[in-house]
């Protein structure tokens, strides 16, 4: 695989914030009733944002359309307890992406 | 002639889709009875039904009500660690004394009622699936960390009441599973699944008292259900006001009927009508939409009638049935914690006014009336039973 196809420059958090902002919105729906300012890198998935896992499921599609291999969305949540799941937050996607693209030489 | 006993917990969507289906074995010649709680099992099922006795944890404990907060895989769990695995204990014996009396020839589990499979394969019985949802035939809840930990639950719940040398899921007979839908709404299963049969919503007529004031409803204006149920009133409030206040909204475009068992939301001159119950069937057939939870049954009864839906799905298995609502087309999502009346009036816009909503609604309704319902299920089970002699 070609990771410096996937692995784009500006791989800031604010950058990937606002990716993940996007799909965020492509995942709540037309009528997910969330305004952009509405989220914040504290927003919680399951809490704040009414996101089921099934959603987390699709989220993990959009990530990986995105990224492609370099960030594996689904065993990063089964590395996860329930509670972790629960309390999930934009922040902390938003660091574990960064970090994934931050180290390709890894994989 | 043969035998069957319908093992079911003891709630009434999962009770309601064996009625038809017991019907249709009757008529057919064959025996039935079930095995549950017949406080609850005996009223669905009519007077002249025998219910074997099963036991179960108290209904009325507030320990088992699942707060409005606990959603997600905590609802899941929760549902299963507290409710689901406790009731398979309380059920095994009278499943093996409804067997041991009625010595039936098939033995019919719902996927919530595991004690059915686990003492069939406990005691070499042939024993098929009641699918009352199709949201679980891949993954309950999407993330395998949870599914292992309910398939570790029901492992447990093996080796006290089932066969401790069988690996088989009591949630999915290998030999049938009657899935009360279609492909059309629930979308192809694994090609793994080749024993689940699609028959498609088995809808018989429910009892209900004829106190359903008609006159009000006006013949001219477009009519929307909006229940959450007959399991979710505790969440209930919020969610319903929002939705009467939509309507309410729309002058000439919308009258409801709100199904609210806590009596919480206000009428609203003649378009907002609030009943604690209603003749859901009878009622659909004049309505023009549904505005649901994404119970499996709500859902699929709206579709029968070909209504477009808003699904707001609160736990459970509501988050994948309202994915196959909107999967195909036949209505869209709202969430249940954050949507607002504007929000709400707009969803009501689209499945009021969109034609492809309406199309995609009545492809799924052509499909479920081709598929054969509780005639269809009696046909396949007497297969099932013709090879178990």
């Amino acid at each position: 695989m070609n990771s410096s196809q996937a692995a784009p420059t500006a791989a800031t958090p604010e950058a990937v914030f606002e990716e993940i902002t996007g799909m965020l919105h492509a995942v709540l729906g037309e009528y997910g009733g969330v305004v952009n300012a509405g989220i914040t890198m504290d927003t919680r998935f399951h809490d704040d944002l009414d996101l089921e896992s099934i959603d987390l499921v699709t989220l993990g599609g959009h990530l990986q359309a995105r990224y492609g291999e370099l960030v594996n969305f689904a065993e990063y949540l089964a590395g996860l307890g329930l509670e972790e799941i629960i309390g999930l937050t934009v922040g902390q996607l938003v660091e574990h992406i960064t970090g994934c693209l931050r180290a390709p030489g890894e994989r | 002639m043969s035998r069957f006993l319908f093992v079911v917990p003891p709630l009434a969507g999962h009770v309601n889709p064996t009625i038809g289906v017991a019907a249709e074995l009757v008529r057919g010649g064959h025996q039935v009875a079930w095995a549950g709680l017949p406080e609850v099992v005996g009223p669905l099922v009519g007077s002249g039904a025998t219910v074997f006795r099963c036991s179960s944890p108290d209904l009325a404990d507030p320990a088992l009500l699942r707060p409005p907060s606990l959603r997600g895989p905590a609802a899941l769990k929760f549902l299963w660690e507290r409710f689901l695995g406790p009731l398979a204990e309380h059920m095994a014996p009278g499943v093996r004394a409804a067997v041991g009396e009625f010595l039936p020839d098939v033995l019919v589990a719902d996927q919530q009622a595991v004690a059915g499979g686990l003492v069939a394969e406990r005691l070499g019985l042939v024993w098929a699936t009641s699918a009352t949802t199709t949201a679980g035939f891949t993954s309950l809840s999407g993330l395998p960390k949870v599914d292992s930990w309910i398939a570790g639950l029901i492992g447990e719940l093996r080796q006290r009441i089932g066969d401790p040398r069988s690996t088989a899921d009591p949630r999915l007979s290998d030999r049938l599973v009657l899935a009360f839908s279609t492909e059309a709404l629930a979308g192809p299963v694994p090609s793994a699944g080749e024993q689940v049969r699609f028959v498609g919503p088995s809808l018989a007529a429910r009892p209900t008292a004829d106190d359903f004031p008609w006159h009000r409803l006006d013949p001219r204006t477009p009519t929307v259900l909006i229940t959450l149920g007959t399991a979710n009133a505790e969440a209930a409030p919020r969610f319903l006001a929002a939705c009467a206040e939509a309507v309410r909204g729309r002058p000439d475009r919308a009258q409801a009927v709100v199904v609210d068992p806590t009596g919480t939301v206000p009428e609203f001159a003649d378009r907002v009508l609030v009943r604690p119950h209603v003749p859901q069937l009878a009622l659909l057939e004049r309505c023009d939409a549904v505005i649901c939870h994404g119970g499996h049954n709500t859902v699929c009864e709206a579709l029968w009638y070909g209504l477009p839906l808003i699904v707001a799905p609160i736990r459970d298995d509501q988050p994948a049935v309202a994915a196959q609502v909107t999967d195909a087309g036949a209505g869209v999502r709202v969430r249940f914690n954050r949507a607002t009346s504007e929000v709400l009036g707009a969803a009501l816009d689209t499945v009021l006014r969109e034609p492809d909503c309406r199309a995609a609604a009545g492809r799924v309704r052509a499909s479920f009336r081709a598929a054969g319902g509780a005639t269809a299920a009696a046909v396949h089970l007497e297969a099932l039973a013709a090879r178990a002699k």
